[in-house]
């Protein structure tokens, strides 16, 4: 399926607003889930869209930006999965493997504008030195337009000028090579769980990691919300004993000390 | 003398707004100092009235280094409004409000990112792949109703202060652990949900038993939890992410082109 100017055009402006709200972080528009059922939806085939989409989701789900670092981009991977996979007809989990480059240019081009964005610092607080109030306010608004804005014409140039050179490279491939991705594909929600795992787990919460996959894997409950409920239940319960084990513990600690000189 | 006016609800209610776009102007240097000075604007605005020199000093006192989840960057705000209503020292503000967000950053990590996330993204993910359009349209509107959510945060920030921020921050030790053990319950759960890989059903030993099969008589969903496992093991070991990656994809390229998978 060709991708039309239009359709280039409505799939840049969605990175466009994306990418704000990447910086944000507030709607999570910029989740895999959230860009590639939009992208679908762009290119009439929200069913790939929503498909892929939660693919990618779940590959990316460790993959956050805790205290600064950059991962490989998540906006990026969800938006050009789809496209890969609706404009060169392969499967999604194909389509997975193939938009890693293309993740991987919008991770460095976010580590060089956050990079860059340190000078304008500078001007920030000149501008506030000088009391000029609404140029700091213009100020701060001006990286990200920057950025966003790059997203914009990064994702017109992948999905709509480029889009017969990467189909033509995809068709070239052997079976067993886009079979091999499609494999790779049902692996690589292994990458984002065991990361999530790394920041998570510890020593007194593994066996909650146990009891979870037992739960899912012999309880035929075909989504984790029955299993989520459960564990918030636990977990409340869990929550109302350490504070009354330290409530107590501050108890006989105070009494403690009160009697000290009596005994 | 610097004459203060008293907040009212409509300024902190934009204030909670604005901070929708706290982290705006993100850099290395100094991470979310611009957008926290921005969100304090409209509240600096009411309380020094006409007074732009003051508000662009007070702006100028918050423009250091800050790094902290984003929800809890609008309860700090919150606190800050109050202390720069009650005419505070600014050298009190600034190391109180450098003193909580690195602490805090931990819970709202904890809750936010490693909880409510997985959750809603393993909720979402299920329905999609099903086909259903609910599953982003659920997914977007709990968001959106934290994204509003902030302008409760940021009341909270102003009405309890700093001795109760303090306590929040003692508190969310507790809240901390137990967003911990749903976190990973549910992520004990996504594993067998969402990784997919098994054996060729061709690929037999001695001719009659399937290797496969073998594996599922062992343990159910036996490869997925190995998978996890040596993509843990390999993070643990601080191997690249884009290694980790590249390696999955040349060992399933591998396995096929030997037709064991």
């Amino acid at each position: 399926m060709e991708i039309t100017l239009f359709q280039g055009l409505m799939l840049s402006l969605l990175a466009f607003v994306a990418a704000w709200d990447k910086r944000w972080e507030s709607f999570f528009l910029f989740r895999p889930i959230m860009v590639g059922t939009l992208a679908g939806l762009i290119l009439g085939d929200v069913t790939t869209g929503l498909k892929a989409g939660a693919i990618v989701e779940l590959s990316y789900l460790g993959l956050l930006t805790i205290g600064g670092t950059v991962p490989p981009d998540p906006l990026m991977a969800g938006m050009m999965t789809v496209v890969i996979a609706i404009r060169s007809g392969v499967s999604a989990e194909t389509a997975l493997g193939l938009s890693l480059p293309f993740a991987l240019l919008m991770q460095w081009f976010v580590i060089a504008e956050q990079s860059l964005a340190s000078v304008n610092n500078k001007y920030l607080e000149n501008a506030l030195k000088e009391r000029k109030l609404k140029k700091f306010i213009r100020l701060v608004f001006l990286p990200d337009t920057f950025m966003t804005l790059g997203y914009a014409l990064i994702t017109f140039l992948s999905v709509y000028v480029m889009q017969d050179a990467i189909t033509s490279f995809v068709s070239a491939f052997p079976e067993w090579l886009s079979n091999g991705f499609s494999i790779a594909g049902g692996i690589l929600p292994a990458v984002g769980l065991g990361l999530l795992l790394t920041v998570m787990v510890n020593k007194d919460n593994w066996p909650f990691l146990i009891i979870g996959f037992f739960a899912m894997t012999t309880l035929n409950v075909g989504n984790v919300l029955p299993i989520a409920l459960i564990a918030t239940a636990v977990a409340y319960l869990i929550f109302l004993r350490d504070k009354k084990q330290d409530e107590i513990k501050d108890l006989v600690e105070n009494n403690g000390g009160g009697e000290s000189d009596g005994i | 003398m610097v004459s203060r006016n008293k907040l009212d609800k409509k300024t902190l209610d934009k204030t909670g707004i604005l901070s929708i776009l706290y982290q705006t102007g993100f850099s290395f240097e100094r991470m979310q100092a611009p957008s926290f000075a921005l969100s304090l604007v409209p509240g600096l605005k009411k309380i020094y009235g006409d007074n732009e020199e003051e508000v662009c000093d007070a702006l100028l006192n918050n423009m250091d280094f800050i790094n902290t989840e984003q929800h809890v960057g609008s309860l700090l705000v919150g606190l800050v409004l109050s202390m720069e209503e009650a005419g505070e020292d600014r050298t009190l503000i600034k190391s109180i409000k450098t003193g909580l967000f690195g602490p805090l950053a931990g819970f709202g990590d904890a809750v936010v990112w490693f909880t409510c996330l997985p959750i809603t993204a393993a909720i979402a993910a299920s329905l999609a792949q099903e086909g259903s359009i609910l599953g982003p349209v659920f997914f977007f509107a709990f968001w959106t109703l934290l994204s509003f959510a902030r302008i409760w945060i940021v009341r909270l920030g102003y009405n309890l202060g700093a001795n109760a921020v303090s306590s929040i921050s003692k508190n969310a030790k507790y809240i901390t652990k137990a967003a911990g053990i749903l976190g990973v319950t549910v992520l004990g759960a996504m594993i067998p949900n969402y990784v997919s890989v098994a054996f060729s059903e061709d690929l037999v030993l001695f001719g009659t038993v399937g290797v496969q099969s073998i594996f599922d008589s062992i343990l159910p969903n036996l490869l997925p939890v190995a998978m996890v496992a040596m993509t843990y093991s390999l993070f643990k070991k601080k191997v690249n992410i884009v290694v980790i990656i590249l390696l999955i994809i040349a060992l399933s390229i591998l396995l096929t082109f030997l037709g064991w998978m």
